[in-house]
């Protein structure tokens, strides 16, 4: 049975609350009453009397497109990265040919370039190729962004698979691709879990191409939809804060669910074999 | 894992794929029409009935309105320019007006109007570059100071800014604070204003009318010292952005500001509970800057004829008094008389139409064309004086400097 340490509980309490914290400020400020939201003294807990922002949020303004935009956009980015990191992670873990390193290289390229430096030219190719206003559109710029992450990490998680069980599949007939698909894929399952993670943030997150590339407000994505509360004049604070809270928590519950995956994928191919 | 449940989400977000697709499907030609108001809560949605006015009176001709951001209204719009695309049409402020003539983003207006059929405001003089007409004065608006009179000693507005000063020491106690202004290179644009206004208001000009830059001048380091005097009085919510202070104002927080027509216009509504005045800023000269908008044509556009029919339509004498009414206390590109029933409703709008004849736009005159490049330096170095203890005529000396050599290449 494991030993009770309390100074770790403490610290990882304390870390949790370091975590939490801002989520509870922003849920507590969306539930202040106006006469007291710029008091002398913070209110530190939440007048659910004012629950019915949230309402107000959800009915009269575009949130639930725009959670649906994001949703679409995180998810494709999601799907799009991973199916097409499997196969060159295969290839740089595997395979042998000359430039290989090179290739490796390049693939990072797009991380090496900021987003505010790409989104001119990407506007431009998007603009020829009818994918501005485009849910599409942003999802292939998201990926473009993060397929070189996940086929690294992949690589990394292909690399910990012992040669053995593919020349065993490959014995029983299994073709190259085959072995990728059914043999190598389950596998890496934890590592694919902790690289959608990474991927579906980046498009659940994005910002620049979402408020470059789409005009249309049915089209918008929550980051950007969140980012027009902000006005010249005033900025409706409970409303910010109420889609603020809103737009943390299908990300948090999407963690949640893939989490003990990504702890798995994390950890793996620190043992090998 | 199994291979089955990772290809089950795999399917479901295929599905999501096709359904981005299918939502994505746009044939509708459209004119399309960018300007920050249409974020703004209350004067964007009765900006967005005017336009939806149009729509219905015009069956062949859609005008969409484009909810950009305004922290990054400026720099999404050059990004789509600068992609061939963007609005059709966009209401800029004027130092990226100026920038996108520069660059051959925006279109001349030849034969788009006929002049001699419109009164312009005054402000439409600065519609033309090199003779050319690039848009029209959407909006003008006046700067003055509003002020909390129950915060404020003696109910009134100080008449110079030494009583300013300490009116707003006075009023910074009990969490309420005597004064608010920008002080923060993330709000660039509109700390420039917040300058500009202090240093016309000691008789300070960025630049001579030749374009010569005078940024080290007495006057304007004046105002630059007195800008650095009312931070160092810790009046001021500092770091507090002008959306949040402005909400202070008319949450009774806030006792001054000098803010431009649009805004009182607001705080006066918002802050119906408090006894909302105006009065002209309490500087030893009355000059200050003014927000001059202009509604220009976007040199990518592919449905110009349409985008004019709007704008001819915008600057038909009902819609311009419907479009003054519904901005406030601002003009719009013809000179629309104010009616009784809007005095009545707002008293204050005399203070802010009588500042018009003092009212100086807020760009170097003469390099309007270099403006954003010039704020960016002006505003770090002021940064310097307010946050690093640097000597007002030290970092003006080197603005001057920076600006000659590095803008002007001199």
């Amino acid at each position: 049975m494991a030993r009770f340490r309390p100074f770790h509980a403490i610290a990882v309490l304390a870390l949790l609350g370091v975590a939490a914290f801002p989520l509870y400020w922003m849920f507590v400020t969306s539930l202040t009453p106006s006469a007291r939201l710029f008091g002398a003294a913070p209110q530190m807990l939440p007048d659910l009397a004012q629950l019915p922002v949230y309402l107000d949020a959800l009915t009269t303004t575009s949130l639930r497109h725009w959670l649906f935009n994001s949703m679409v956009v995180a998810v494709g980015t999601t799907v799009l990265s991973l199916l097409l990191a499997v196969l060159p992670a295969y290839a740089l873990s595997r395979l042998k040919f000359p430039g290989l390193l090179l290739l490796g290289f390049v693939l990072f390229l797009t991380q090496m370039l900021p987003e505010a430096m790409l989104v001119v030219p990407l506007y431009d190719i998007f603009a020829r190729l009818g994918l501005l206003n485009t849910l599409l559109g942003l999802i292939l710029a998201n990926t473009a962004f993060t397929v070189p992450v996940v086929t690294w990490i992949l690589k990394g998680a292909i690399d910990a698979v012992p040669g053995e069980i593919e020349e065993a599949a490959h014995i029983d007939g299994c073709s190259r691709l085959g072995i990728v698909l059914t043999v190598v894929v389950p596998l890496i399952a934890p590592t694919l879990a902790a690289a959608a993670v990474i991927a579906f943030f980046h498009g659940w997150n994005e910002y620049v191409f979402a408020q470059t590339f789409i005009s249309d407000d049915q089209l918008r994505t929550a980051s950007v939809g969140l980012a027009s509360f902000v006005g010249e004049l005033s900025t409706p604070v409970h409303t910010v804060m109420a889609v603020g809270f809103i737009y943390t928590l299908p990300a948090v519950v999407f963690y949640l669910f893939v989490q003990r995956y990504v702890v798995a994928g994390m950890t793996s191919g620190g043992v090998k074999g | 894992m199994t291979l089955n449940r990772l290809l089950t989400p795999l399917a479901a977000a295929g599905a999501l794929l096709l359904a981005a697709g299918a939502a994505s499907a746009q044939t509708k030609s459209v004119v399309t029409f960018a300007a920050s108001h249409f974020a703004e809560v209350g004067r964007g949605d009765r900006l967005k009935a005017w336009v939806e006015k149009f729509n219905k009176e015009n069956p062949d001709v859609e005008v969409k309105p484009i909810t950009i951001p305004f922290s990054s209204f400026a720099t999404t719009i050059f990004t789509q320019m600068g992609g061939g695309g963007g609005p059709d049409i966009i209401r800029f402020d004027l130092p990226e007006f100026y920038a996108a003539v520069a660059a051959k983003s925006v279109l001349p207006w030849d034969g788009v109007i006929n002049d001699a059929d419109y009164k312009f405001t005054s402000a439409d003089k600065f519609m033309f570059v090199g003779g050319k007409r690039y848009g029209i004065a959407f909006d003008t608006a006046n700067y003055a100071m509003v002020f909390n009179a129950a915060l404020v000693p003696g109910g009134k507005a100080p008449a110079n800014f030494d009583e300013f000063l300490a009116a707003a020491k006075a009023a910074t106690k009990d969490g309420n604070y005597g004064f608010a202004f920008r002080a923060t290179m993330a709000e660039r644009g509109g700390m420039w204003y917040d300058l500009t206004n202090f240093v016309y208001g000691f008789g300070g000009r960025w630049s001579k009318p030749d374009g010569t830059p005078t940024f080290n001048s007495p006057e304007v380091i004046a105002g630059i010292t007195a800008y650095k005097q009312v931070y160092d009085a810790g009046v001021t919510p500092k770091g507090t952005d002008a959306a949040t202070y402005r909400r202070m104002f008319w949450e009774g927080k806030i006792a001054m500001e000098i803010d431009n027509g649009g805004v009182a216009t607001i705080l006066t509504s918002e802050g119906k509970a408090h006894p909302i005045g105006a009065a002209h800023s309490p500087f030893p000269h009355r000059e200050q800057g003014m927000i001059l908008a202009p509604a220009t044509i976007n040199a990518n556009t592919k449905v110009k004829d349409a985008a004019v029919k709007f704008l001819r339509w915008a600057l038909q004498p009902q819609q311009q008094q419907e479009l003054q009414t519904l901005l406030g206390a601002a003009n719009v590109a013809t000179v629309v008389p104010r009616t009784a029933a809007e005095l009545d409703a707002m008293p204050w709008l005399k203070v802010y139409d009588a500042q018009t004849p003092y009212s100086v736009p807020a760009l170097p005159q003469g390099l309007e064309t270099k403006a954003p490049e010039i704020q960016q330096i002006v505003v770090a170095q002021v940064l310097k004086v307010l946050q690093g203890g640097m000597a007002p005529k030290a970092a003006m000396d080197e603005t001057q400097r920076l600006v000659t050599t590095r803008v002007l290449g001199q």
